[in-house]
């Protein structure tokens, strides 16, 4: 307010008074337009500096119209004082503008440390997953790593085994399963089903050999013998000794639901009875290892 | 700004007789007003409508007001210096305002951006 009492003073000593008509010029009209929009508008919160200076020019050309009238100087001061509210009014809507641009981008990074906290939280889950399916994988792996081990030494057993076997005994594959053969004068003395101790010491490998085998596989011992003798005799005896040698094979580990014992007398001759080796031949146990069906 | 000017053009105006003698020629504000054309061009006053038109009314008012001196009409120079520098400020002003504006609605399309992209995707 200096300023418009410094103009009252000043146009007062310069005597510059009434030297023009009482129409007020159109930029005195619009000035005070001006000067009310911006007064009323954001400026009066946000810019109050620039709209007192907007005030004090609209006043410098109201004295200058009091004083003067419709003159060049009061048209001249109320332009600058319209553009003098004009600003005012502008500089507030750039503050105002700033002021929500300041707001969009605090918001949008809480927004992005949100984002980047759940991210961080997801990540540690994820990660924990991933441990532990790691760690379930590893225990997979080992267990995968003993059952291999298991078998390989298992079928390394079995391979001994059946070369023990296959030093008094034959081994064949046919239709009806594995067939291993023994002679029946390495089992037993003529005529008798009991087993000759060193009858027990190769059914230990035999029986080593069948508990390395398939654990489900089912398995017959046959009893056959020659044709020399009663057929009744020959078909007790085959039964006695397939009985003998499947008793001893459960006392030596084999399950007893697994293996059953028949006697099939001189029914099934592999030689020529007519011949001494015929005969010993057909003179035998078989133990069928059948794989179990299905 | 506009109210300095206008306290030395009432300090200026008791040395002149009647109004129109040995009126001080006005330099400083002559300096002052082409200075704040100057900044308002310096902000993009030219690339914005509103403010270009402001900006250039001020380049004519500041070429009438040497045109003036030059006729030893420092009173007149004076007011045209005085409208010069009202419509360079109020380029100066304009060109903020929509410099502020762009930076808004830039920032609103930002976040936009960052909202879509932190939203999960429905998946089909």
């Amino acid at each position: 307010m200096k300023t418009i009492s410094a103009l009252g003073l000043i146009m007062a000593l310069s005597g510059v008074v009434g030297c023009g008509s009482a129409v007020m010029p159109k930029e005195l009209a619009s000035a005070r337009t001006a000067y009310d929009r911006a007064a009323a508008g954001p400026a009066a919160s946000l810019n109050p500096t620039d709209l007192h200076t907007a005030r004090e020019s609209l006043d410098a050309a109201e004295s200058s119209f009091k004083e003067e009238g419709d003159t060049p100087k009061t048209r001249d001061l109320g332009y600058a004082a319209e553009r003098s509210a004009e600003t005012a009014e502008s500089k507030a809507r750039a503050m105002k503008a700033e002021a929500e641009t300041a707001q969009i981008v605090e918001q949008m990074h809480a927004a992005t440390a949100q984002r980047g906290k759940m991210t961080s939280e997801e990540l540690a889950r994820a990660n924990q997953q991933l441990a532990s399916k790691d760690q379930a994988l590893a225990a997979q792996g080992a267990a995968l790593g003993d059952e291999v081990k298991r078998r390989e030494e298992a079928e390394k057993r079995a391979a001994q085994a059946a070369a023990d076997i296959a030093k008094f005994a034959s081994i064949k594959q046919e239709t009806r399963g594995m067939v291993i053969t023994l002679s029946g004068s390495v089992l037993f003395t003529s005529g008798q089903s009991e087993l000759l101790p060193a009858a027990r010491v190769k059914l230990n490998d035999v029986a080593k050999a069948l508990t390395e085998q398939d654990p489900e596989a089912l398995m017959v011992v046959e009893g056959h013998t020659d044709s020399q003798g009663g057929a009744d005799f020959n078909q007790k005896l085959s039964q006695q000794r397939a009985q003998s040698v499947r008793d001893y094979l459960v006392s030596r580990g084999i399950a007893a639901d697994r293996i059953t014992a028949e006697g099939f007398g001189p029914s099934r001759m592999i030689g020529d009875n007519a011949t001494p080796e015929g005969r010993a031949n057909n003179r035998r146990v078989e133990i069928v290892v059948k794989p179990k069906a299905g | 700004m506009l109210s300095k000017y206008l306290v030395w053009m009432l300090a200026a105006c008791p040395l002149a007789l009647g109004c129109s003698q040995s009126w001080p020629e006005p330099k400083q504000p002559l300096a002052d007003a082409e200075a704040a054309a100057r900044s308002a061009r310096e902000v993009g006053a030219e690339s914005q409508p509103a403010a270009k038109l402001k900006v250039t009314l001020a380049d004519e008012q500041i070429a009438q007001a040497k045109a003036s001196i030059e006729k030893d009409d420092n009173e007149r120079a004076t007011y045209q210096i005085l409208r010069a520098r009202a419509d360079a400020e109020l380029a100066l002003a304009l060109a903020h305002e929509q410099n502020a504006l762009n930076a808004k609605q830039k920032a609103i399309e930002e976040s936009k951006a960052t909202l879509d992209a932190s939203t999960p995707k429905a998946t089909p």
